[in-house]
C-alpha cells in the first residue's frame, strides 16, 4: 500500500467515526413502539397486583420491558399537554397510568370511560401506578 | 328569610366539605430540569410524578422515576440514566417537607416556603423550596422552580463531557391535585 492510499484509508476511518458521533449524539429521542415486538402481555389488573404485592420481583419481569396490557379506561388525562389514559388495576387506589405517543391523539379521544382496550408501551416502573411510557392503543387506527 | 336559611345552609355546607379534604393526590405532576452551557443546552421532562399533600400536616411527598424523564436526544437520555443517575440503583428520586403556614382554605395564591429533604442518586439534603399555591374550589395547583448542585448528589461527570453539563442545574415543577381517594 503506497502512502496515498494510506492517507486516503485514515481519512475515510476518520470521518466515519466522525460521522458516527455525530449520529449518536444528534439521534433524537424516539421509539417507534409499532416495530417493536412485545415482550410481555399482562392484565391491567395482574400488572398493578404484582407490583403491589412485590415491587422488586415485578420490576424485574416488566421494568424496560415492551408491554401489552388489556383494561378497562379508567380516566382520560390531557394533563400538561400529554394524552393519558389510566386503566383500572385490582384495587380503586392504584391503575396502570399510560402516557401515549402523539400520533394517538384522535384515537385516545375517541375512547369512552369504561371501555375495553389494549395498549402496548414500555413500562418504566412503578410509583402509586404502574407507569408506560410511549404507548400506542392496539387495533385501533392511529391520527396517520 | 327562606332565601337567606338557604344560603346559609349552602355557605356552611360548603365550608364543610372543604374542611373534609384531608389529603390530595397528583398522579401527574410536571417536572422538568434544564442544563444550559456554552456548548450545549440539556432539558428533560417527567409528566408521571407523584406527590400527597396532606393538609393535617402541612406535609408533602413527592416521588418520581428517574427513567421516565424524556430527553430531546436518545444519548442524553442513555448518559443520564447509564452515567449520571444510576437509575437501576437509585430508580427513584424523593422529596419530604413541611409546608410552612400553609392555608389549606385561603382562596387566594399564596407563595409559601417548603422546608424538606431532597434525595437523588441516593444522597439526601435538605432543601428550601418557595412554591405558590392555588386552590380553584378545592382543587389545589402548586408550581414553582428551585437550583439543585449537581456535585451535592454524587454525580459524577466524566472530564470530557464536563463542559457540556452545568454545574446547577434548574428544576421546575407543576402539580395538580384531586382529592386523594384510598
Amino acid at each position: 500500500m503506497n502512502r496515498k492510499n494510506k492517507i486516503l484509508l485514515l481519512l475515510l476511518a476518520f470521518l466515519s467515526i466522525v460521522s458516527f458521533i455525530y449520529y449518536k449524539v444528534s439521534n433524537p429521542y424516539k421509539i417507534d413502539i409499532e416495530t417493536i415486538a412485545t415482550e410481555k402481555t399482562v392484565s391491567a389488573n395482574e400488572l398493578v397486583a404484582s407490583f403491589n404485592t412485590n415491587e422488586k420481583l415485578a420490576n424485574t419481569t416488566f421494568k424496560g420491558k415492551i408491554i401489552e396490557v388489556n383494561g378497562i379506561v379508567k380516566e382520560i388525562t390531557f394533563l400538561n399537554n400529554r394524552n393519558t389514559v389510566l386503566l383500572h388495576g385490582n384495587i380503586p387506589s392504584s391503575s396502570v397510568l399510560c402516557d401515549m405517543q402523539q400520533d394517538q391523539l384522535k384515537a385516545v379521544k375517541r375512547l369512552t370511560v369504561g371501555e375495553q382496550v389494549k395498549l402496548k408501551g414500555i413500562c418504566k416502573g412503578f410509583l402509586k401506578d404502574a407507569i408506560l411510557l410511549n404507548c400506542m392503543l392496539i387495533n385501533k387506527p392511529t391520527d396517520e | 328569610m327562606n332565601k337567606i336559611i338557604v344560603l346559609l345552609f349552602l355557605l356552611l355546607s360548603f365550608i364543610g366539605s372543604s374542611q373534609e379534604i384531608e389529603k390530595v393526590i397528583a398522579r401527574q405532576g410536571h417536572v422538568s430540569f434544564f442544563s444550559h452551557t456554552s456548548v450545549e443546552n440539556i432539558e428533560a421532562t417527567n409528566n408521571q410524578v407523584l406527590s400527597i399533600i396532606d393538609f393535617s400536616k402541612k406535609e408533602i411527598a413527592i416521588s418520581m422515576l428517574m427513567n421516565a424523564f424524556v430527553f430531546k436526544k436518545s444519548l442524553m437520555h442513555e448518559h443520564f440514566n447509564e452515567s449520571y443517575i444510576e437509575s437501576d440503583k437509585y430508580p427513584k428520586a424523593t422529596f419530604t417537607g413541611d409546608i410552612i403556614d400553609l392555608e389549606p382554605l385561603e382562596i387566594e395564591k399564596q407563595v409559601k416556603l417548603i422546608k424538606g429533604k431532597l434525595t437523588i442518586h441516593g444522597i439526601t439534603k435538605e432543601v428550601e423550596i418557595r412554591t405558590s399555591i392555588e386552590n380553584f374550589n378545592g382543587k389545589y395547583i402548586l408550581s414553582g422552580d428551585f437550583d439543585a448542585t449537581v456535585k451535592d448528589f454524587n454525580i459524577k461527570i466524566p472530564p470530557v463531557l464536563a463542559p457540556n453539563i452545568a454545574k446547577i442545574i434548574a428544576i421546575k415543577f407543576r402539580f395538580e391535585y384531586e382529592p386523594y381517594e384510598k
